[in-house]
């Protein structure tokens, strides 16, 4: 062993831009005066995207993993494009946040400070190989958006969304360190490869104990994700947050979550996969028929959305509970990742539409929004593209999403695989009627209240464009998410 | 000169008669709503150009070798999961193709004058042109990930146009508490009908890649297929699912009940594009993908697709009896002609086979040609109800005319075109593939005659309630209008194809008999 205890401060350059950032505004709050706060919204955006500078390098330059950290820290083209990912969601979520921030009394300096801590979590559980820093990764995630979630301090329901979110927050915390100690204790170690080596040597890796970790980190990080039994926290708090904190929310904690599940599940207990296998099989499609079933019932906009955001879960989750009994981790991976990036989007996107029509419309009951597309009709475009992506309808983003999990279920003809692939299809029709709802009350129902004025400010217009651009181009040249294959075939040779 | 036909007989031809379409229709968007005589001729100089096109892409298919696929191309698409961007045409696929970019041409002039609330043709021509590039798509994929796209796109600007431009009266369904516009209740049905067939229809294609060499090659697949790679309870569930997306599609009985309310509800262009072109994407399906790749099943299945043919023909007529609606006896009357399209194919003859192709021409044009007449009609005397109406030929004689041509031609009389895809669909039922249940199909077939009986019955009775008698008092002394320029020009040409492939019924065998014949003996090898 090379005695070079030198760091790559390249491979972790995103890292540290991030921090960097991460004091600046927080420093740029305490100098600036109150009419001058929105350079730290500036900073702030600069900064995000000067951190993906290193992101594309990377991508460029790194055919192979770096190791960090004697094996705690991994760069692959897997890790790399999840940041990627990140960063961007974060980026369109400062975009979305802007006007909403300053529209009203909230803290701005402490809200972007919050916001890049969180991002900093994401980026860090993309690398993370051992357990101490992938729960510092979640935990740095989440923390920060327990303050966001209740940023809105006059509101009641703000209040106890916030509150909910933290105490289940708190509790996944202790049930994922109450698993991560279990493997410490029967193991020893806490590197994964140093973990499965010892698995496999002393033969405990199908041990009940080994089982009871897996199944505490599950309903740990299903708090995170929001899948059904552990979801209840989501509508309450999506609809007390901020609106581009619940879009946040949504997306990157929820792909956070993912990610740290797919890590764990995949380097450490892959073993073991075919009893968490049915587990997560049971909890994918009762995420799907529930989040389906409770979005249809939705009047107000943001909890249909948490609704369908808790449905999107179970896809994201079938194909990795899948691949858990088949053993086919590679292609279980790739279709749960892709899915999760062209969700991201369309969900952006969706998130961005309702924002528009709150204000717009100045009510959060959907069936109040008749007639707004002809006051709007690029809004009404948006909506079409974007709920009708979520719904999976080619040409756009959303079908090849749920074509590549249906084609991971599939492909063994596993039985499991089949029966998902069944709930998956109905589900895709039920999810249908509620995402074509928003389109039908915008386009087709009269204005209940004349003619209203749509204004979309330019910082929106940016997210909805990205956001379009990259949910059509995802439908139309789903190639390029070939990417995402091969960095889950590295992810799993690492 | 050479030159550039060449290139387009390598696929580039075809891809324009795909694309130019949706190429357009991105283009209106950014043309202001205030210009429509610009955005009206953008589209109608779109659908032309793509009409002849297509008229040249017939002219350089090679007739002799129909049943090969043609003037087509390859190229790489998805590549993570073997799906590549095939297109090509054959002998089948060619008359569907031309159907569909001359029903586009029509529809669009018919609605240069003729759109229902709220009017926006920037709105209305989009969509039409979006659902073109769906419809012909659909026919020239050759990939099933591919088909699958374009067999999809065509659902969203449908939607939009029964829900935005439909019929705004009030009514109740049951199983809803409160009363609902018909074009609402109409096109979500719609929606979810296809999805959820097409939802299933997509795993069954997955099933096919993982079974077949990891291929969504359609020709690929049908080589596999009839060498007996698809078999046991795989195929049967793989077929069960495509039936169901197909047949959703079709529509057949008794999947069928979205029909009549989307029909009903529909703007009279939505209506005529859907009876003309979109269930015949379901049959098509049937003769494209699952008879070929899934023979065997298909044997299975074909007496059972010929009873709820059977059934799809006497329920429409009965139904078609009962109607008070014009559009909706219409709409029934689609159940029992598109039960003669099955009743055809299902008999996996070729002489069945050619009916089935000729009877989706056929219908495409006299049903859509009624749907162009009738919502017409709507529109000038605001009622469809066939009671109120009465005496059409004095007050409207043009449409009057035109309606009891266009009747004549539904029912199948011999000399027009409606009247091979029957005659031939119950010649194809009485002679099945050897190895058929011979009972099964006679029944059919005997069913399918009292169908035809039935069929004049209803027409003839239409025609006297709506056009013969005296004009009903409540119009007497009303400026009532007749079928204008604009409406003629869409209305004759579709009345000349009528006649001409009535008379001349090789223009459509000339180009699907090799095709078919070939499928026939490759898959059944008879």
């Amino acid at each position: 062993m090379e005695a070079e205890i030198s760091i790559n401060y390249l491979a972790i350059s995103t890292e540290l831009i991030v921090i960097f950032t991460i004091v600046g505004t927080i420093s740029l709050d305490l100098i600036l005066s109150k009419k001058s706060k929105y350079f730290v919204a500036l900073f702030a955006l600069i900064g995000s995207l000067i951190s993906f500078i290193p992101v594309i390098f990377q991508w460029a330059n790194y055919s192979k993993a770096i190791v960090l950290f004697e094996g705690s820290y991994v760069i692959d083209k897997f890790s790399i494009i999840l940041k990627g990912l990140f960063i961007l969601i974060t980026y369109l979520t400062f975009l979305l946040s802007i006007n909403f921030i300053e529209s009203d009394s909230y803290y701005e300096g402490e809200y972007y400070f919050l916001l890049l801590s969180s991002l900093l979590g994401a980026l860090v559980v993309a690398s993370s190989r051992d357990l101490l820093t992938i729960f510092i990764g979640i935990e740095l995630a989440s923390g920060p958006m327990f303050l966001l979630s209740g940023w809105k301090k006059g509101d009641p329901k703000s209040n106890e969304g916030a509150i909910k979110f933290f105490l289940l927050g708190v509790l996944s915390a202790s049930l994922i360190l109450y698993g991560f100690s279990l493997l410490y204790g029967v193991t020893g170690k806490i590197i994964f490869a140093e973990i499965v080596a010892s698995l496999s040597a002393t033969g405990l890796h199908q041990s009940p104990v080994i089982l009871l970790s897996a199944i505490l980190i599950l309903a740990g990080i299903g708090f995170k994700i929001s899948v059904v039994p552990f979801h209840s926290w989501a509508p309450d708090t999506y609809e007390g947050a901020p609106l581009p904190v619940t879009a946040y929310l949504s997306i990157s904690s929820k792909a956070t979550g993912f990610l740290a599940l797919i890590i764990l599940f995949t380097k450490v207990f892959y073993e073991s996969g075919s009893s968490w296998g049915v587990i997560l099989v049971l909890i994918s499609g009762a995420t799907m028929f529930i989040g389906n079933l409770s979005a249809l019932q939705q009047t107000n906009p943001i909890r249909l959305l948490a609704y369908s955001s808790i449905a999107q879960a179970g896809f994201i989750l079938a194909p990795l509970a899948v691949a858990g009994i088949t053993g086919n981790y590679d292609e279980g991976v790739y279709a749960s990742i892709t899915y999760l990036v062209i969700y991201a989007f369309m969900n952006m996107g969706a998130f961005l539409v309702v924002n528009i029509l709150i204000n717009a419309s100045d009510s959060e009951n959907i069936y109040e929004w008749g007639g707004l597309a002809k006051d709007s009709p690029m809004t009404g475009i948006f909506s079409v593209i974007f709920f009708f992506s979520l719904a999976g309808i080619p040409p756009l983003g959303g079908w090849f999403a749920k074509f590549v999990v249906f084609r991971s279920l599939l492909s063994t003809g596993e039985i499991f695989g089949l029966a998902l692939g069944v709930v998956g299809a109905i589900n895709a029709v039920i999810a249908l009627v509620y995402y074509a709802r928003i389109s039908k009350i915008i386009w087709m129902d009269d204005s209940p209240a004349g003619e209203r004025v749509v204004t979309v400010p330019n910082t929106l217009k940016v997210v909805g464009f990205i956001s379009l651009a990259l949910t059509i181009l995802a439908g139309i040249f789903p190639g390029i998410f070939s990417n995402l294959g091969e960095a889950s075939a590295i992810f799993f040779s690492s | 000169m050479t030159n550039i036909l060449e290139t387009f007989s390598n696929g580039l031809g075809i891809s324009l008669v795909v694309f130019l379409p949706l190429v357009s229709a991105i283009f209106i968007l950014f043309i202001p709503k205030t210009q429509e005589f610009l955005i009206k001729i953008t589209t109608l100089a779109s659908s032309v150009v793509t009409f002849l096109l297509s008229l040249i892409v017939a002219y350089q298919f090679d007739y002799d070798k129909a049943h090969t696929f043609q003037l087509g191309n390859k190229l790489s698409w998805i590549e993570s999961i073997n799906s590549n961007y095939e297109i090509g045409i054959d002998g089948i696929s060619l008359p569907l193709l031309l159907l569909s970019t001359f029903i586009s041409v029509l529809a669009i002039i018919y609605s240069f004058e003729h759109l229902p609330e709220p009017v926006n043709p920037k709105g209305m021509m989009s969509l039409i042109l979006v659902l073109e590039t769906g419809m012909n798509g659909t026919f020239v994929a050759l990939d099933l990930i591919l088909f699958f796209v374009f067999f999809e796109l065509v659902l969203l600007p449908m939607y939009f146009m029964i829900g935005i431009w439909g019929d705004r009266t009030v009514r109740s369904v049951a199983g809803l508490k409160n009363e609902i516009e018909t074009r609402l209740y109409a096109s979500i049905k719609f929606f979810v009908f296809t999805l959820f067939g097409s939802a299933f229809m997509l795993l069954g294609f997955l099933g096919l890649y993982f079974r077949g060499n990891k291929t969504f090659s359609i020709p690929e697949l049908i080589e596999l297929g009839t060498s007996g790679a698809f078999t046991g309870t795989f195929a049967t569930l793989v077929f069960a699912v495509l039936f169901l997306g197909f047949a959703v599609k079709v529509p057949m009985w008794p999947l069928h009940t979205w029909l009549p309310d989307a029909h009903t509800a529909a703007p009279t262009v939505g209506s005529v594009l859907l009876a003309a072109i979109l269930l015949k994407l379901g049959s098509y399906g049937f003769v494209r993908i699952a008879l070929p790749i899934l023979p065997e099943q298909a044997k299975a299945w074909a007496p059972a697709i010929a009873i709820l043919s059977a059934i799809g023909i006497i329920y429409g007529s009965l139904a078609c009896l009962a109607q008070t609606d014009l559009k909706r006896l219409i709409a029934f009357s689609s159940v029992g002609h598109m039960g003669f399209v099955m009743l055809g194919i299902s008999s996996l003859t070729s002489i069945g086979i050619n009916a089935a192709m000729i009877g989706m021409v056929a219908h495409g044009i006299i049903t859509g040609l009624l749907f162009f007449i009738s919502g017409s009609m709507a529109h000038t005397y605001h009622t469809r109800d066939m009671g109120r109406l009465g005496g059409n030929m004095k007050l409207l004689p043009k449409t009057g005319a035109l309606l009891g041509f266009t009747a004549m031609a539904s029912l199948g009389l011999p000399g027009l075109a409606g009247f091979w895809g029957e005659f031939m669909a119950l010649l194809g039922a009485y002679n099945p593939l050897s190895g058929l249940n011979i009972t099964v199909f006679r029944t059919s077939m005997v069913a399918g005659a009292i169908g035809t009986v039935l069929t004049a019955g209803y027409l003839l009775w239409m025609l006297q309630r709506v056009n013969l008698g005296e004009p009903k008092e409540e119009w007497i002394g009303q400026e009532l209008h007749d079928a204008d320029n604009y409406e003629l020009a869409a209305w004759i040409p579709l009345v000349i194809l009528t006649v001409l492939i009535g008379v001349f019924p090789k223009l459509i065998f000339g180009s699907t008999n090799d095709a078919v014949i070939n499928l026939v003996t490759k898959a059944f090898g008879g």
